[in-house]
């Protein structure tokens, strides 16, 4: 039986544990008689570090030691791009919550009474809170090559031609602030010395193969000396590519020898874990009557906080697609990043497109109103298709599914316009509003590789072994129904070896929405590979030509004599083999010029339009998301019931972005004033996949995991602008936004028909 | 110093010596070993530690452990049998509502208490039901979906 893996909703291989609850997440690993440890934190902005008195704490009964920067053997900073953030600090704390100490101890109240008693001298320094603060000639220098983290630009064609050729022009200063990922595990983990004398260490995690260089750098140790193990992992969304409790479990495990556990509250999660980049977006857009943008001009400035984590990556991409999913022939997009003296921001979910489309949609919007033409068929006319070149200068070549994604999504906003109605009430205003996004697959032109390897063992076990880590998402189940599906070989007939670097090689990370792309093409080249050397034993151990053998359905076959046909694991059996296919995948990209940003930067796009449709209270300024119709560009589903989910949970962090959230510095402590949405802020979702194949993805597919989100801020709130005539520049569109906005509005809101 | 707590515990009674001070929750993950039901934010915002107490659905994070003295306490562990899963567990994984899972023994819990109390519960209900549950991966319509269909089921 020929096996069909690919379209189909199996069950997540890693559901059945966890709703039985036997899944372990990071604070549910036991390790034998463990230390507890408990982190001193910084309560300075900005301070130099005179001394860290720790002899009172260690006084504390059950306290076994206390680790500071002198004990770190190896490299003192980590960070995913640029190394500036300190596992401990020793001379100067830029942001409360900068870790200085670590206590180990046999209880966790007494760590926690240890923690108190570390007693640390600063001696102040003066703070920068605004990126705008921080770039000023004489602004405090937070570190010391300076609080410009990175400037970049994409410039294409010439804009002042194009303003000048258009006619309406658009300039809006949009806003956006820190968000928290807001994953419900907080982190938490265990380190222990394994039984071949690795340093190792178990967490939750996007990608354990960062994990193990930064903390062999950080113990000066050679890789193979460290060992880091992804746990069952309570989401991620991004916060979770950074180093979390990785070093400091490592750092006392190596000092103590013995197990270690720590387990942060979600007050530390909120307070230490990196969060969305708050950027201010100056933007600038023309287009001729006729409904042809002419040109954009658009001003990035972006806080990164403390640390440099995902700055640059946030700065590079949100400048990229500025644009959106349209072409645009004369663009200078400018974006900066700044450090400042307040928590460091990240990677969140969409890497700065979320934010950006925010801004590109309004205008979209902003434009069509001021041409008169309907949003969605302004879209149309500029929306990217086969053949285009975007705003780097890469000509898509296939799959660019924008158009059908506003096609589809226009038939259903004709519809609810023709039987919306306004509620009786008065002060209720209904309102449709739409968002598009694309987003590139993958790091943004640079390598971004990754490996994978699937194996016969002599016994016949098939195993696939890959260091992606799977955050909930479901790669498991995907990679496991490609190589299913690939290889002949029922799904459960596979075991997954995954995310221990013990095992596995380097994946890359669990972003950018490319493990399905980038891995599943790993995946099928170490199976085309693993085939390649099934056939070569085949051949001699059947005596035959190996030109005439060939896979198919688990079986080697013979493309002439139909008698031969021999299960791929038989042959593994009989001749008592170990075979393995190795598989890598690195997108064909090409690098970004500094100083123009034309390059390919990724091999292939996503694309997404959402429709939201709102009822705005415009006595109390509360916005009910009704429905919200999510049309994506996957290429080809693997698992459309995975990626449905993906959807729906992205309208949901979408509705949270638009309307809720907003993490404030040294006041979000919990999610009391941390509000998320619940199963009864959350809209009816409509999902519609778009399956226009990528020549390049796996059996056609791109990716989803960010898409999903992005469109839903942007499409809610054109829907607000919609429904009380007068929009919104500055998320969350929280209740005072939104009364504001309703106190602004000349019109005092649209005027429905009666139903 | 400990104090003497007895309770039934997913039908057997037990009988353990803890700190007077200890939340419900870590007795059940730290001296119990019962680690299913999750800890998210320790003061009752997240619904992840969410287990029935006397058949309805708490915050063992809230319930300080004398609380539980002579109760009947149930947790995500008794929901499947030896040999097979619970109508809702069943139903998550068939309807998709599992993603990362840190939220799912929780909503479990206060979905069999829903469906004990209201066999047939209509979306509002359930979504009434588990409004003190956080989930940041579902937008929490997949998993609606998987209780609202056990309820159907077991109309028929």
């Amino acid at each position: 039986m020929p096996i069909k893996q690919i379209g189909i909703d199996i069950p997540k291989v890693d559901a059945n544990n966890k709703v039985r609850g036997v899944a372990q997440f990071g604070a549910d690993l036991s390790v034998s008689s463990p230390l507890h440890l408990k982190v001193v934190r910084s309560t300075k902005h900005h301070a130099k570090v005179i001394k860290i008195k720790t002899e009172e704490a260690s006084r504390v009964k059950g306290v076994e030691r206390i680790f500071t920067a002198q004990d770190i053997p190896g490299k003192h900073l980590v960070g995913t791009i640029t190394k500036d953030q300190p596992v401990l600090v020793s001379d100067r704390v830029r942001y409360v919550g900068d870790p200085l100490a670590i206590v180990a101890a046999q209880t966790i109240e007494a760590a926690e009474e240890a923690v108190k008693k570390v007693e640390i001298l600063y001696e102040d320094l003066p703070s920068v809170h605004t990126p705008e603060e921080a770039l000023k000639p004489h602004a405090p220098l937070i570190h010391d090559h300076g609080n410009l983290l990175i400037e970049f630009q994409v410039v294409k064609g010439d804009v002042v031609a194009g303003f000048k050729e258009a006619e309406v022009i658009v300039e809006e200063l949009y806003e956006t602030t820190w968000v928290d990922h807001a994953y419900m595990e907080p982190d938490a983990g265990i380190g222990f010395m394994d039984e071949e004398g690795r340093v190792t260490v178990v967490c939750p995690s996007q990608n354990v193969h960062y994990d193990q260089k930064e903390v062999a750098g950080v113990l000066s140790l050679p890789l193979e000396k460290v060992r880091i193990i992804q746990c069952a992992t309570g989401g991620g969304f991004g916060g979770r590519l950074d180093i979390t409790v990785q070093c400091l479990l490592a750092l006392a495990t190596y000092h103590l020898k013995r197990p270690v556990r720590i387990v942060y509250s979600r007050e530390e999660v909120f307070d230490v874990i990196s969060k969305r980049h708050p950027l201010t977006i100056r933007y600038k857009s023309g287009a001729k009557k006729d409904g042809r943008l002419t040109a954009i001009e658009v001003e990035i400035l972006g806080d990164t906080g403390a640390y440099a984590s995902y700055g640059a990556t946030v700065g590079i991409r949100s400048a990229v697609h500025a644009t959106g999913p349209y072409q645009v022939p004369n663009i200078k997009v400018r974006s900066r990043m700044a450090y400042t003296n307040n928590p460091w921001s990240g990677a969140m979910r969409g890497f700065g497109v979320p934010q950006i489309a925010f801004a590109h949609e309004s205008q979209m919007d902003l434009l069509a109103k001021a041409i008169q033409m309907d949003p969605i068929d302004f879209r149309l006319k500029n929306a990217l298709t086969i053949g285009s070149e975007t705003a780097t200068g890469q000509s898509l070549m296939a799959s660019v599914g924008i158009g059908e994604s506003l096609r589809r999504v226009k038939t259903w906003r004709d519809q609810l316009i023709s039987v919306s109605c306004d509620s009786p009430r008065p002060h209720l205003r209904r309102g449709i509003g739409i968002g598009s996004m694309w987003y590139g697959i993958g790091n943004t032109g640079i390598a971004n590789p990754s490996t994978a390897q699937i194996e016969i063992l002599p016994n016949g076990e098939v195993r696939l072994l890959t260091g992606v880590a799977d955050i909930g998402q479901g790669s498991d189940t995907v990679l496991l129904q490609m190589a299913s599906e690939a290889l002949g070989v029922p799904i459960q007939e596979i075991k997954l070896i995954r995310a221990d670097t013990a095992f596995t090689t380097d994946a890359g990370a669990t972003s950018a929405s490319r493990q399905t792309y980038i891995s599943g093409n790993a995946v099928l080249q170490a199976i085309r590979h693993l085939k390649q050397e099934i056939l070569r034993e085949a051949a001699s151990f059947l005596q035959e030509d190996e030109a005439d053998l060939f896979v198919e359905d688990g079986e080697v076959r013979h493309r002439k004599k139909r008698c031969i046909s021999l299960p791929i694991r038989e042959i593994a059996k009989r001749t008592q083999k170990r075979f393995k296919g190795e598989g890598s995948y690195d997108p064909e990209t090409r690098k970004l010029d500094p100083q123009t940003g034309q390059g390919a930067p990724y091999a292939t796009y996503a694309f997404a339009t959402h429709l939201a449709e709102v009822e705005v209270d415009t006595e109390t300024g509360k916005v009910k998301v009704i429905r919200v119709v999510a049309c994506h560009d996957v290429g080809k589903a693997i698992h459309p019931q995975n990626i449905v989910g993906q959807i729906i949970g992205g309208v949901a962090m979408g509705v949270g972005f638009a309307l809720m959230e907003e993490y404030i510095p040294g006041e979000t402590t919990s999610f009391v004033n941390y509000l998320i949405p619940t199963s009864k802020d959350v809209p009816e979702v409509i999902p519609i996949l778009v399956e226009d194949r990528e020549p390049s993805g796996p059996f056609g597919a791109k990716g989803v995991g960010e898409p999903a989100l992005i469109p839903s801020a942007p499409a809610i709130l054109n829907a607000i602008a919609d429904a009380i005539g007068e929009r919104i520049y500055h998320l969350p569109a929280n209740l005072e936004r939104v009364l504001e906005a309703v106190k602004k509005s000349k019109r005092g809101g649209k005027t429905w028909q009666p139903c | 110093m400990e104090v003497n707590l007895r309770f039934t515990l997913n039908g057997r009674m037990i009988h353990v010596m803890v700190p007077p001070h200890w939340t419900l929750l870590r007795v059940l993950r730290e001296t119990l070993g019962l680690t299913g039901t999750k800890e998210g934010c320790g003061i009752g915002e997240c619904g992840a530690c969410t287990v029935l107490m006397n058949g309805k659905p708490v915050n063992a994070c809230l319930i300080l452990a004398p609380k539980a003295e002579g109760k009947s306490i149930e947790t995500v562990e008794a929901l499947a049998s030896q040999d097979s899963l619970h109508p809702l567990q069943k139903s998550f994984i068939q309807h998709g509502a599992v993603q990362c899972g840190f939220c799912t023994p929780g909503i479990l819990m206060s979905a069999k208490a829903l469906l004990e109390d209201k066999p047939h519960p209509d979306k509002e209900e359930v979504k009434e039901a588990i409004s003190g549950h956080l989930c940041r991966c579902t937008g929490y319509q997949q998993i609606i979906e998987a209780i609202q269909r056990v309820g159907e089921k077991v109309k028929r």
